[in-house]
């Protein structure tokens, strides 16, 4: 009997494990799918947690895999760039607009004979392009009565007496911020934006108006007014409401971070002045977080599938809802605007009235390259590089070639001083325009050697010294330093440097400070100290990423 | 007398077999088979496999017909003691058919939003020999392919704007007077410089259907005609040009009716002024775009081309290998259950014209009368003659040759 208990037992235990095998029950360990996703930085706070509430449902393809999404934020055009060079190869892209599709679909196509993004993909959130600006400074410009657009930003920018003409002396010039079009989603909007306003025209702009005086003088006049470009919408949204209105009289963002800043005034987490979305006048682009599926050979049909299953949850109305939170608009029309996107929160639901045509991907290119070429405005640079004995190895090598990497990046127009500092300070190259010497600079800066004390506070102070003398005011005016140890020989003491440097009495158009430090020795927080005291940034550097920090400096420029 | 050990052993054995048997019967009954413990009924006895139906649907139906899913799934439909599961699945209308011919796609069932597909792919299956022993579809057998619902192509615009625009009544030219609006007009030119250019949008003939009926529309009304729409119409050069102006100017040809419509009111009256998508789509979103920009902006008035082009919305069981008789009939099921009065009178809450024309458009809580003030109008001007099939095909090369190449 007890024999054949056992064999029932047996049995019933091998009936039920067919019966849940058949029924896909993870009894055994099962596979997983990863789904690399690069996405726009702006909707980070929105996405993140939603990706982690995800991943923990542990859902599954057909096959069984559980989905695990991996998201990476990225500028936007150069994730686009990226994917086309294979640098990042992403199962969905999401950049913030669909304004670069066309152009990295065409880069793609030179390659591969077929498109990389097919079809029109869903939007996950909407968020117009707008210019935030100080609502007094706003109201001083005639808003909310008022409209204001391209034009009146052209106006104030050529304006000798900046913001004395509204009766407002004390708020100076007029600081635009808008971040790097070849890297950022709003910096190219911003200048395809001032493109059409510079033709006059609304949509059809075609490579001919390009041509026109008009359009490149328009261009130039609102670029006049730049502080500095960058990276990222998000930094820029972040410069601009933590340094206040001396820094930035205005900067090109999107509606939801506005809305965001907002939020956080309003509850008393920010102390700022309240800040406003202004739709410009002309006509505006909007931002609609494309949720591309890439047509590349890398995506199996199991990653598409998975793919195509996180896009449902996030189309799904709970994750839409939560959009309104971050100031984004949802893409399901069924949900209604409510606050934050209300005028409390200085954002305009029934806004913007109308909006610029995206144009094709050639006249695209070609107003990145006219901006580069011309509308851009130059930086004066100093260099500074450490050579101390320290330096010595990998170290010095690396510091050499990615410098290099670095002056490739910069424009004919821009103006450049190479100053090595160790027990001595020596000008490699004196401030002058880079299209005459770069290819002597790049041999110079290749034949650097090391050795001896570090005499960094001293080396900034001459920079700084050098810039207030030979700078252009009329040019972005910016020191990169480059350090891996503390100072150990200077004349000057840290805090004597601070109350040179620190001093923000032209806010935004000051003198930035970008700090590189370099390997584990580097003194981090005298860094950082000297770079925010200027409203610049400190960066981590070693050997192997010191590239990607150079390249990361570059956009501000 | 006590029994004996070995009429004990023999009872044991009935009592058993009887117990056995009661506990099958119970299982296998559904009504009863519901009531027993679940991880033991479907180790003894798996549930039936469901027969799955695998439905291709054109997106501008899409919330009627997720009701009616609902609706059918809640009567425990069954064929051959298996219960019926659907999968649906959104396609655009020449998509559709165009992945049954190349094979990409094996529906069951499909719908696409006109008869004009179910021709198209009627025509082209019957000369793919080489794949289909018989045309995949049949517009004769109403058994199995029928229209469900009916909806007119119609334009539709901002209220405020229309007002500005046209007014109430664009006349017998509206055409015409569409195509001097986005080629040689801007808002300026009423006196409404903050709203840019005139942004018009419709659906891209090649991909979807309304936009290929509102292309068909504006062709004739070029002409000033309603019927005999012939190939040297189409090639008439005067014509193309006007044309090839016209699809240079619009602002969007998107790629599906439902989700262009779902764009236009998530963006706004900034993205687009006016826009050709289906008399029932517009309904469907009256209230959304209300809802997002209020009274003021949001409203949308629902313009009447001065001819009609219906879209009819067949559903057709596909006659191919990969579908199997029991799908064929739980497929027919649903397409019977679709025409029912019950779904008829559904589909008009979603503001599309039921085929059971016993059914009044202006039945209590129809949105034809709740509508009225944005320009419903019950009863539809004449429809124009669908050209025909070679007809058809030049207008659409046409377009791919020279409007948006």
């Amino acid at each position: 009997m007890k024999k054949h208990l056992q064999h029932l037992s047996l049995m019933l235990l091998l009936v039920m494990l067919t019966s849940a095998c058949q029924g896909g029950l993870p009894i055994i360990g099962g596979n997983s799918v990863v789904v690399p996703m690069y996405y726009g930085s702006e909707k980070e706070e929105w996405l993140v947690p939603l990706v982690e509430a995800f991943n923990a449902q542990k859902n599954k393809t057909e096959a069984g895999s559980t989905i695990v999404i991996e998201a990476t934020p990225i500028g936007s055009i150069e994730s686009g760039d990226k994917i086309v060079a294979e640098e990042i190869k992403p199962v969905v892209w999401s950049p913030a607009s669909s304004a670069y599709v066309p152009v990295t679909n065409e880069n793609w196509r030179r390659i591969h004979a077929e498109d990389l993004v097919v079809g029109t993909p869903n939007d996950l959130v909407l968020s117009p392009v707008v210019i935030a600006m100080w609502r007094p400074m706003a109201e001083a410009l005639g808003w909310p009565d008022k409209t204001l657009g391209w034009s009146d930003i052209a106006d104030m920018a050529v304006s000798e007496e900046g913001w004395a003409a509204f009766g407002y002396p004390e708020w100076g010039d007029f600081k635009l911020g808008h971040t790097h079009p070849n890297f950022s989603n709003s910096g190219i909007i911003s200048v395809i934006a001032e493109a059409y306003a510079g033709a006059g025209k609304q949509r059809g702009l075609t490579l001919e108006d390009l041509a026109q005086d008009r359009v490149i003088e328009f261009m130039t006049a609102v670029e006049s007014s730049i502080i500095h470009y960058g990276e990222s919408t998000g930094f820029f949204a972040n410069r601009m409401f933590d340094l206040g209105p001396s820094y930035l009289s205005a900067a090109v963002m999107y509606e939801n971070l506005v809305a965001a800043q907002e939020t956080k005034r309003l509850s008393g987490e920010a102390s700022q002045l309240p800040v406003v979305a202004i739709y410009p006048k002309e006509g505006t682009f909007w931002s609609n977080h494309p949720y591309i599926i890439l047509n590349a050979p890398w995506v199996t049909d199991e990653q598409r599938e998975a793919a195509e299953m996180f896009e449902a949850f996030l189309l799904d109305k709970p994750q839409q809802l939560k959009a309104i939170e971050y100031g984004f608009r949802p893409a399901d029309p069924t949900i209604p605007l409510g606050a934050p996107l209300d005028e409390q929160h200085g954002v305009d639901p029934l806004q913007p009235q109308t909006v610029l045509e995206v144009p094709d991907g050639e006249v695209v290119v070609a107003i990145q390259e006219l901006w580069r070429s011309q509308a851009k405005k130059p930086v004066d640079l100093m260099v500074v590089v450490d050579v101390s004995g320290s330096m010595e190895g990998e170290k010095i090598s690396s510091a050499r070639a990615s410098l290099v990497e670095f002056i490739e990046l910069l424009d004919d127009r821009d103006r450049l001083e190479v100053i090595l500092f160790s027990n001595q300070l020596t000008t490699l190259s004196e401030l002058s325009a880079l299209g005459e010497k770069r290819a002597d600079v790049m041999r110079r800066v290749s034949g650097i050697i090391e050795g001896g004390d570090t005499r960094l506070y001293d080396a900034v102070q001459f920079a700084y010294d050098e810039l207030r003398a030979k700078g252009d005011p009329d040019h972005i005016r910016a020191i990169v330093v480059l350090s891996d140890g503390a100072d150990t020989a200077s004349k000057l003491s840290l805090d004597q440097l601070m109350v040179q440097v620190g001093n923000l009495s032209e806010g935004g158009k000051s003198t930035k400070i970008f700090t590189i430090a370099f390997g584990r020795d580097a003194s981090v927080d005298i860094l950082k100290r000297i770079a925010e005291s200027t409203g610049g940034r400190q960066y981590d550097g070693d050997t192997k990423t010191i590239s990607d920090v150079y390249a990361a400096i570059a956009t501000f420029f | 007398m006590p029994p004996t050990p070995r009429l004990n052993k023999l009872l044991l054995i009935l009592y058993g077999l009887a117990t056995l048997g009661v506990l099958i019967a119970a299982l296998v009954s559904p009504e009863i088979r519901a009531l027993a413990y679940a991880p033991l009924r479907d180790i003894i006895i798996p549930p039936p496999k469901p027969v799955v139906v695998h439905v291709l649907y054109s997106t501008e139906k899409a919330a009627w017909i997720t009701e009616a899913v609902d609706r059918f799934q809640a009567t425990r439909p069954r064929v051959v003691g298996r219960p019926i599961e659907l999968v649906l699945e959104k396609s655009g209308s020449r998509e559709m058919y165009l992945a049954v011919l190349d094979g990409t796609a094996e529906p069951d069932l499909i719908s696409p939003a006109s008869q004009l597909q179910i021709a198209l792919l009627q025509d082209l299956s019957a000369a793919r020999t080489d794949l289909f022993r018989t045309p995949v579809v049949n517009q004769n057998d109403i058994e199995n392919c029928r229209p469900v619902l009916e909806t007119p192509v119609v334009l539709v615009a901002w209220k405020n704007r229309a007002d500005v625009l046209w007014g109430n009544d664009p006349n017998g030219r509206m055409w015409l007077r569409l195509h001097e609006a986005v080629t040689e007009q801007n808002w300026d030119s009423f006196g409404h410089p903050e709203w840019g250019y005139i942004k018009f949008g419709q659906t891209n003939p090649l991909k979807s259907n309304s936009g290929f009926q509102a292309m068909v529309l504006m062709t004739y009304n070029y002409f000033q005609k309603t019927d005999n729409l012939t190939n040297n119409d189409v090639l008439d050069p005067g014509f193309q040009e006007w044309y090839t102006e016209f699809g240079r100017n619009v602002a969007k040809f998107g790629d599906s009716t439902g989700t262009f419509m779902e764009e236009i009111v998530a963006y706004g009256p900034s993205q687009y002024d006016i826009v050709a998508v289906y008399e029932a789509t517009a309904i469907e979103h009256i209230e959304n775009a209300i809802a997002r920009y209020g009274e003021e902006q949001g409203g949308l008035r629902i313009y009447y081309p001065p001819a009609t082009s219906m879209s009819d919305h067949p559903f057709c069981v596909l006659n191919a290998d990969w579908v199997a008789p029991e799908e064929a009939e739980a497929a027919r099921l649903f397409l019977n259950f679709l025409t029912d009065k019950e779904m008829q009178e559904l589909a008009l809450t979603y503001g599309f014209r039921p085929v059971d024309t016993s059914i009044p458009l202006d039945s209590p809580g129809s949105p034809f009368l709740r509508y009225l003030d944005s320009g419903l109008e019950l009863t539809l001007k004449p429809e124009v003659a669908v050209p025909p099939g070679n007809v058809l095909d030049t207008l659409l090369t046409f377009w791919q040759r020279a409007v948006r190449p």
